[in-house]
């Protein structure tokens, strides 16, 4: 992990990163996700209650988010190793009689929803950017790094730019994820042109030289 | 770790000189069929050793002070021997050899077929090295399975020994279904690409004379499909030898030993170290 996308400029030091539109993230599903260069597996138990943890299962290393999902507790996929919201570790299913060790536990980030955005943070210190009653449209991965769209579009934490209203999560590798807003109350047609317009966005800057 | 055996190709199919090139611990190679034999070259065209065993062609970079390891029952009669093609996975060639000796994860990876929850429980068992041969044993395994083998007819509890006899080479022996005084010969042959990529040649010696050879390599390969969907997300791709980099149980203690074993004998090619 080399990209380290910068602290936005604004200054509001406990830094808190968009990894995924609520509606992406379905009850007992699990995704993988990086935020600040971390790999991370974001998983919602039934009950709705989300968590982020290191993608790695401290057993033999499996991604977590390759797991899946029963009630509010996350498997392994390789040996069924099962923690809670919290990342412990309440069963290994090869010894069932077996209390597991208390030191047996995933390290977690902070994870919080906001109008139908999940932000985490690795110290959880503060809270999320309120973006208001702005409406979550899509997301949407561009082949440019973090710091090259801002130095394109501004360097707030919500960027107003043609229209929509972008939260910028950067990724490893000169990418970036654009999580795309618009303003309350559009209907069918007024987001399908937006989208259209978030398509036609990524399309500019992946096509731009100047946006290296 | 240049000085043992490794699997490089399948015997049957290695073509006429020029041959064809492959990949042996990062280093490129070639190997080809000359007046009815079959031999290697390194990239600068120097004679690499050339061994045949198990329907397999071995090679080393550099100069095994032993023969091939025996596999006892690839010689008795009645017995058939199925090479299963070959399997690429993006993983360490000692990963891929760590899972092959796994079985908590049989319910969970391959469910309904090597195993099943509620069954998931690995009863104690025996693990140890065989100073003589030098070779990693695990006995007396014990393993619930809805589907043991292709032949297989509902499930059993099945037992298995494990033996590791190279750093990237694996036999197992199972319950035969149809035959229960004998044992059926699974092994797993790995050549490293290079640290963190491999081809799995998984071989087979049983008695079974209802199945196809089609569907015998097909039930194999399925098999291997799952374990690859595991291999290429542990995280590091490299083996951890240390301990404390991951944690272990006791249904662990064969793969505890490998790590062990390898460490001993300075076998770390895709392997991990505190150091780095």
């Amino acid at each position: 992990m080399t990209d380290t996308p910068r602290t936005p400029s604004q200054g509001t030091p406990p830094q808190w990163t968009p990894v995924a539109l609520s509606r992406d993230l379905a009850p007992a599903t699990a995704i993988p996700v990086i935020a600040e260069g971390t790999e991370l597996a974001l998983w919602r138990g039934r009950s709705g209650r989300l968590a982020a943890w290191h993608d790695r299962c401290p057993h033999r290393g499996m991604r977590l988010s390759q797991g899946f999902v029963r009630d509010d507790m996350l498997s392994c996929l390789y040996h069924g190793w099962r923690y809670d919201l919290e990342g412990q570790c309440r069963k290994i299913p090869a010894h069932p009689e077996l209390e597991p060790n208390k030191a047996i536990c995933v390290p977690a980030w902070s994870v919080t929803e906001a109008t139908g955005i999940i932000w985490v943070s690795e110290t959880g210190s503060g809270a999320p950017p309120d973006t208001g009653a702005l409406a979550p449209l899509r997301s949407l991965t561009v082949e440019r790094s973090e710091d090259a769209l801002r130095d394109h579009l501004g360097d707030g934490v919500v960027i107003e730019f043609d229209g929509l209203h972008l939260l910028l999560q950067g990724l490893p590798q000169g990418r970036c994820v654009l999580h795309a807003l618009t303003g309350p109350g559009l209907d069918a047609a007024g987001q399908r042109a937006a989208s259209h317009r978030l398509e036609a966005l990524r399309t500019r800057f992946e096509d731009s030289e100047d946006i290296a | 770790m240049k000085d043992c055996w490794f699997p490089v190709g399948a015997a049957d199919d290695i073509p006429s000189a020029p041959g064809r090139e492959t990949l042996l611990m990062g280093e490129p190679i070639r190997l080809f069929r000359k007046a009815g034999q079959i031999q290697a070259c390194d990239a600068e065209g120097r004679d690499l050793p050339v061994t045949v065993a198990y329907d397999h062609v071995w090679t080393s970079l550099g100069t095994p002070s032993q023969p091939i390891f025996a596999i006892p029952e690839a010689e008795e009669p009645g017995r058939r021997f199925v090479p299963c093609g070959h399997v690429r996975v993006a993983c360490s060639p000692l990963r891929a050899v760590e899972n092959f000796l796994d079985i908590a994860h049989f319910p969970f990876v391959h469910t309904d077929i090597l195993g099943a929850e509620p069954h998931t429980e690995v009863y104690r068992y025996e693990v140890k090295i065989r100073e003589e041969e030098d070779e990693v044993w695990a006995t007396k395994v014990r393993f619930y399975q809805p589907q043991a083998a292709k032949a297989a007819e509902g499930g059993q509890e099945i037992e298995y020994m494990y033996r590791v006899p190279l750093p990237t080479a694996s036999v197992l022996y199972k319950t035969c279904p149809s035959k229960p005084e004998a044992w059926d010969v699974i092994a797993i042959f790995v050549q490293p690409l290079t640290e963190t990529t491999c081809v799995a040649w998984p071989w087979m010696a049983l008695y079974d004379d209802t199945s196809s050879q089609a569907d015998l390599v097909g039930f194999q390969q399925m098999i291997f499909l799952q374990d690859r969907a595991i291999l290429e997300n542990q995280v590091p791709a490299l083996l951890p030898l240390d301990p404390g980099k991951e944690i272990p149980t006791r249904a662990d203690m064969t793969s505890i030993a490998y790590r062990r074993w390898l460490k001993s004998h300075d076998y770390t090619y895709g392997a991990q170290l505190e150091a780095q």
